[in-house]
């Protein structure tokens, strides 16, 4: 029954088996992998019969593409080998190809099967059961894939480094003799009776093995990952294989005082806490019973105190040390006291230590009770006067030479603080020295070697580190303290400086411990530093800086010169990258070597340099750092490496003569300046100065410009460079460089339009000082004192003017300066200003449309009224009303700057035809008193002849009216005369309607103004046709008695003259008194006379008597005057 | 790299390591959590008296006991919270070292955990030679850098999980994460 359903079974389990290997056969990789360690699970748990049938099947698929489903069959050989040993026949080359596999992953699975397969081959060999040929195979092929293994630790992937270490330990521990440790498996249990396995080259091997081991977890570039996988490895070996544990401790030791530079700070907290633990662990072992005092004396140097030391201890072991401290047991002791020497394994240096020490122990027996010797130790005993007899018995007998050296002779001193207690002290620890192995007598300084001495004095161990080589070099070298120090100072130089602080931490705590008074003198070198010396992986590393500054100098040459080779192999970037590495991280001289490549031939090589440049901007803006060796030698001046080498290469190539390079010149200074990171502030001087020199002078400008516009940022400060040839002596310089400006100035930040607006204001000073200042004076005429010319002032306002279009706030500056300039500068402002002032005007506002309305700019100027600038100002306002007249807002300004501030009545002049009547006819006396031109020009204004469109307040007839009643006192009549007359002059305007009316006007007057009658007169010469008119007003004037008036009287007179005869009747209506006033003019009395005459007896009865009377008088009475107006009178004004 | 296994471990498989849990599960990832100390511990009514469980105990029954014992007091100080969100992510506390699980990577939160974890490791043989990573970033026990841990860790793993080869990037990887945390990292390779 059980049968039949086992068979049942089975034939289900085949069904379930062959159907998943079906489905596997066609499924995709990830499905594949599952189902293929479905079949593995069934197959080695469920159905082991059936595993011949389908082995195959699944170690088919070693060729499989998929990780996942390699690793299944790996898997699957690791259980079969455990389980199914017999098939080891059939799995081991499968096992073979998978170590080699392409893929990493699968690989390391492999490896790692690979050691579980090994000890279960071992022992089903052991077990003897299949046959020898097979047993010979499987071995043969294991042979092979240990070597592959072996190879393995010096692949490049870490992992693999890792796996074939445990793999490699795996090998260790099963090839050698298990010295009674109860361990599953070691070499003993091989059998000896196969031909194939030979014990002792099996030992062997895992001897080379372990050898191997040790020197890998000791190299210098080790990672951390697999140091602390070799660590734990050696460890566990130590454990299990006793024989292996003084080399391991020694090696861990080793490791402790001489980590791997490579390893950042918290990779060594890593290992350091890695080792700890290891050691502890070892500790706990009982195999490490007989290493005890090397253990410990590492976990001291470790950082662990005594008290934790013995905690980790197991309790029984520490009975059993106490023990056999009691009993005295001189060895175990030794070894305590001077296990720093006993740990770099016993060297022939120390054995003299030793035999001193043993000489000491039986002198003073109480030191070596202490635990270890310390300087107070040996102070206690040096207190005791029978220890002391006896050390130094014992020295003369057995110690001293026969001959006193020559060190000693040199060296000797009389004592001379012998037997007080620092000099005991002192000896104390000189004595600690000496039984630690130093050197305590100074030797006399020879001269110091230098490095490459030194160099050659430190063997280069090669890979197989003999340790007699060791000796002998370690021989050599305590030849010389002196040498020593060099040593020590190579060495140290070469730590990484991380660590450094950390030994130096923990040597002040150990000493701390050990000596509570620290009182180190320079002639005892350090414990610490000397146990360090003997580390054979230091004393071969440091080639002397000397030599490896030349090998450096000579690698970079070699790729310096390998340009084109690097180019054809397309390694041209790589190259450029370590050539800029280069460059920025190391010694001066490669700069240089690096700088005169690329200025050997700038055309091609620019490209180098600006990568370079980069690197250098990098590292001085912190975005690089330095790797932590390089650090210190360029440390101090990296920021400053970027400048100089920016100014490097821009003042080699601009001052290269090479003619080959004159067309390229300017293209490379043109990208250096736009394509640098930074253009510091010495690089823009230097353009500055480039102005200067003729032949490049506009490239620099250029550049300059380019700079501003393209590097707004830092556009103003490389302004200041720019701007200053505004004042250039020479015009083409100084033009370009304006226009430049502007261009700035018009697309340039805020921060640049201020700089150069202060440049601007800054020239624009200079032209209130009493003489030109330095800045104007040309090179030729350096240190000469030149007096101010127009041209110089010019050059001032060049800027200033220049900016005005854009900025009419400026205005207001100008006129400040021009306040308080001289009158000279204040003429050439003037003449200056007009040109740009139209132009702003002639141009629309930006945001206004309102053309009436006054500019910003000059509503603040006018606002402010800068004191002085008055002039300016009138001339300003004359130009703002010369094509349009002045708006209210300009005219209320003026208005009130006239009242308030500018009392010239100039001022008004442009914005007569704005004001109001009023105001004009106040200003009237003022403005007539002007020179003649002048007064012209206000005349047209008030009359509109200057500019049609402008609507003057003031009518002709008023304006005459005003001139005619404008009190004498305020004006001298002869301004009144020659205004007058102007306005006659103007006979298009004055025509004789006006007259009429102005005279008509006059008249209706109460007062008879001074210069009516002269007016009349004249107005009469101009218009006879006012004859009439003029009657009428001699009629009125008549009526108002003018012959009171003297001056009106003799007008009036005038004009009954050159009214005759109708004007007879006037002279007859007068009263007597007038008459014969009148009378005194022949030619009236005359007409009078004639019209008297021709009038009826009727009429004449109807004159006044007077009239009659006086026509009576005699004629030969009289004088006759010569008919025709008096020539002795001068013709009225207008007349000629 | 195929799916990694990672255990982050904190000392009583609380706060730490569960919010670390929680997180990584979330994002995705294959994890499980722990404590190696010897009990689970949390802090009590006063400072010298906590609360101890063994491990094993369901977060649950904790639950319920902190509850019990003192409502107001254990909800205030979000351990009642906590606890409620530790119980929703599996049943109870595990002990580090009875698990019997391979990882691929191991997460401490503290360097006392760390040390014990090695140790432990220490103290016994591998016997399948397979290596495992176990990294220490320092998390103060406290909710808040708790949370903060959480995202450095997760950050990490991510990072771990994107690599083609762990083995061989994992000092490089450790190195950058450490100098973008600011944490010193513990890092060494165990084997099982």
């Amino acid at each position: 029954m059980s049968s039949k359903f086992h068979q049942a079974s089975n034939v289900t389990a085949q069904n379930q088996l062959i159907q998943w290997i079906n489905e596997a056969g066609m499924s995709e990789a990830g499905k594949k992998a599952g189902l293929l360690r479905k079949i593995v699970e069934y197959l080695l748990h469920s159905a082991s019969q059936m595993i011949p049938v389908y082995m195959e099947n699944i170690l088919s698929c070693v060729n499989d593409k998929s990780t996942d489903v390699k690793k299944q069959v790996i898997t699957f050989i690791e259980e079969m080998s455990k389980l199914h040993a017999e098939y080891l026949p059939k799995i081991i080359g499968q096992l073979r190809l998978l170590v080699t596999d392409d893929v990493i992953a699968v690989q390391k699975r492999a490896i790692q099967a690979a050691s579980i397969v090994y000890r279960n081959t071992l022992l089903w060999i052991c077990k003897g059961n299949a046959e020898l040929s097979e047993m010979q195979y499987v071995w043969d092929n294991l042979t092979q894939l240990k070597l592959m293994v072996l190879n393995m630790i010096d692949s490049d992937n870490e992992g693999i480094r890792t796996h074939s270490i445990k793999f490699l330990e795996e090998v260790v521990l099963l090839q050698s003799p298990s010295e009674g440790s109860e361990d599953d498996f070691s070499l003993e249990d091989f059998p000896s009776t196969l031909p194939f396995i030979n014990r002792r080259a099996l030992e062997e091997e895992s001897e080379h093995i372990f050898d191997l081991l040790v020197k890998f977890h000791n190299s210098q570039h080790i990672s951390s990952v697999n140091l602390m996988a070799c660590m734990t490895t050696l460890c566990l070996l130590a454990k299990f294989r006793p024989k292996y544990m003084p080399k391991v401790i020694q090696a861990l030791g080793d490791l402790h005082t001489t980590l791997p530079p490579t390893l950042s700070q918290s990779q060594v907290n890593s290992v350091r806490k890695h080792l700890k633990m290891l050691l502890i662990n070892l500790i706990k072992h009982p195999s490490s019973n007989e290493m005890m005092p090397q253990l410990t004396q590492l976990l001291l140097d470790i950082g662990m105190t005594t008290q934790d030391i013995n905690k980790a201890v197991p309790k029984e072991r520490r009975n059993k040390r106490v023990g056999e401290l009691k009993t005295g047991d001189a060895p175990s002791k030794r070894f305590r006291v001077d296990s720093p020497q006993s740990n770099s394994q016993g060297s022939d240096s120390n054995s003299n230590s030793r035999s001193d020490f043993a000489m000491l122990e039986d002198d003073s027996s109480q030191i070596v009770q202490k635990p270890a010797v310390t300087e107070d130790s040996i102070y206690e005993g040096l207190n005791n006067v029978e220890n002391v007899v006896n050390l130094v018995t014992t020295t003369l007998v057995n110690q001293l030479p026969n001959e006193m050296p020559n060190s000693f002779i040199t060296a000797y001193k009389p004592i001379p603080n012998s037997g007080t207690k620092a000099q005991k002290k002192h000896l104390a620890k000189m004595m600690l020295a000496l039984i630690k192995d130093e050197k305590v007598i100074p030797a006399p300084e020879p001269p110091q070697p230098s490095l490459s001495d030194l160099a050659a004095k430190i063997p280069l161990l090669r890979d197989d580190d003999e340790k007699i080589t060791l000796k002998n070099a370690v021989a050599k070298l305590q030849e010389s303290t002196k040498a020593d120090r060099q040593m020590e100072s190579a060495v140290s130089k070469l730590m990484e400086e991380t660590r450094q602080d950390h030994l130096k931490e923990e040597e002040r705590k150990a000493k701390e411990k050990e000596k509570p008074i620290p009182p180190p003198t320079p002639t005892v070198p350090k414990l610490k530093q000397k146990v360090k010396l003997l580390k054979l992986q230091e004393i071969t590393r440091p080639i002397p800086k000397e030599i490896k500054e030349r090998l450096m100098i000579q690698a970079v040459n070699r790729i310096l010169h390998a340009e084109k080779e690097a180019a054809i192999g397309g390694a041209a970037q790589i190259r450029a990258k370590f050539i800029t590495i280069f460059a920025s991280s190391y010694t001066p001289e490669i700069r240089e070597l690096v700088l005169n490549y690329i200025l050997d031939d700038p055309t091609n090589r620019i490209e180098l340099a600006m990568s370079w440049l980069y690197e250098e901007y990098a590292f001085m803006q912190g975005f690089n750092r330095h790797p932590v060796t390089l650090q210190p030698k360029v440390h101090e001046k990296h920021d400053q490496n970027y400048n100089q080498l920016l100014c490097a290469l821009i003042t080699q190539i601009s001052e290269r003569g090479d003619p080959s390079m004159e067309n390229s010149k300017d293209v490379l200074l043109r990208k250096i300046y736009s394509e640098a990171p930074v253009i510091t502030g010495e690089a823009v001087d230097y353009l500055k100065h480039l102005v200067s020199e003729d032949k490049v002078a506009f490239l620099a400008l250029e550049i300059l410009e380019e700079l501003c516009i393209m590097r707004p940022p830092r556009a103003h400060k490389y302004m200041a460079s720019l701007v200053c040839h505004v004042l250039n002596e020479n015009e083409e310089i100084r033009d370009t460089t304006l226009k430049s400006v502007v261009k700035i100035y018009q697309c340039g930040t805020e921060a640049v339009k201020k700089a150069i607006e202060k440049h601007a204001m800054l020239y624009l000073g200079f032209i209130s000082l009493s003489s030109p200042p330095q800045e104007l004076i040309s090179s030729r005429h350096h240190g000469m004192r030149i007096p101010w010319n127009d041209e110089m002032f010019r050059i001032c306002l060049n800027l200033v003017m220049a900016l005005f279009p854009y900025n009419e706030d400026l205005i207001v500056e100008v006129a400040r300066v021009y306040g308080c300039a001289g009158s000279d500068a204040k003429r050439v402002v003037l003449r200056v200003v007009e040109g740009p002032v139209r132009a702003a005007l002639a141009a629309p506002m930006p945001d206004k449309d309102d053309e009436s309305e006054l500019r910003p700019a000059f509503r603040a100027l006018l606002d402010e009224c800068p004191r002085g600038a008055e002039t300016l100002l009138t001339r300003l306002v004359h130009i703002f009303t010369e094509k349009s007249a002045p708006s209210s807002e300009l005219v209320s300004r003026v208005r009130e700057l006239y009242a308030t501030r500018v009392s010239d009545v100039r001022f008004l002049i442009p914005v007569l035809t704005g004001l109001s009547k009023k105001e004009i006819l106040a200003a009237l006396p003022k403005l007539i008193k002007l020179n003649p031109v002048v007064v012209k020009e206000v005349f047209n204004k008030l009359l509109g002849l200057q500019n049609p469109n402008e609507e003057s307040p003031v009518t002709p007839v008023e304006l005459m009216i005003a001139l005619h009643l404008i009190d004498p006192s305020k004006a001298d009549l002869k301004y009144i005369i020659k205004a007058t007359a102007l306005c006659f002059g103007e006979k298009q305007t004055y025509t004789q309607d006006i007259l009429s009316s102005v005279l008509q006007r006059l008249a209706e007057e109460s007062e008879i103004p001074v210069l009516m009658m002269r007016s009349v007169l004249q107005a009469l010469t101009l218009y006879p046709g006012l004859g009439p008119l003029v009657l009428n007003i001699l009629q009125l004037l008549v009526e108002k008695e003018v012959w009171l008036n003297k001056v009106a009287w003799e007008g009036w007179v005038k004009c009954c003259e050159r009214l005759l005869p109708q004007s007879c009747f006037l002279l007859v209506s007068l009263p007597a008194r007038a008459l014969h006033a009148g009378a005194c003019s022949p030619a009236l009395l005359a007409a009078l006379r004639a019209h008297v005459q021709g009038l009826s007896t009727a009429e004449r009865a109807l004159l006044p008597a007077h009239v009659t009377g006086i026509c009576l008088q005699p004629p030969e009475q009289q004088y006759t005057p010569p008919p025709g107006p008096n020539p002795l009178e001068p013709l009225p004004p207008g007349m000629e | 790299m195929d799916d990694l296994y990672i255990a982050v471990v904190c000392s009583s498989n609380m706060n730490r390591s569960m919010e670390a849990h929680a997180f990584l599960v979330k994002k995705g990832f294959k994890v499980k959590s722990f404590g190696t100390g010897e009990k689970v511990k949390l802090p009590g009514a006063s400072a010298d008296r906590p609360n101890c469980y063994e491990f094993g105990i369901p977060y649950d029954d904790i639950y319920n006991d902190l509850l019990e014992k003192d409502k107001s007091y254990y909800t205030q100080n979000g351990l009642l919270h906590m606890l409620d969100r530790n119980r929703r992510i599996k049943p109870s506390p595990e002990k580090f070292q009875v698990s019997t699980e391979r990882f691929d990577v191991i997460i401490t939160c503290e360097e006392r955990v760390y040390d014990q974890v090695i140790e432990w490791f220490g103290s016994r043989r591998s016997v399948y030679n397979q290596p495992v990573h176990v990294i220490n970033i320092d998390i103060q026990d406290n909710h808040e850098e708790a949370t903060i841990g959480a995202f450095l860790i997760s950050d990490m793993v991510t990072k771990m999980a994107q690599t083609d080869d762990l083995d061989n990037d994992i000092d490089e990887l450790l190195h950058d994460f450490e100098g973008k945390c600011h944490r010193p990292i513990l890092n060494c390779i165990m084997f099982y």
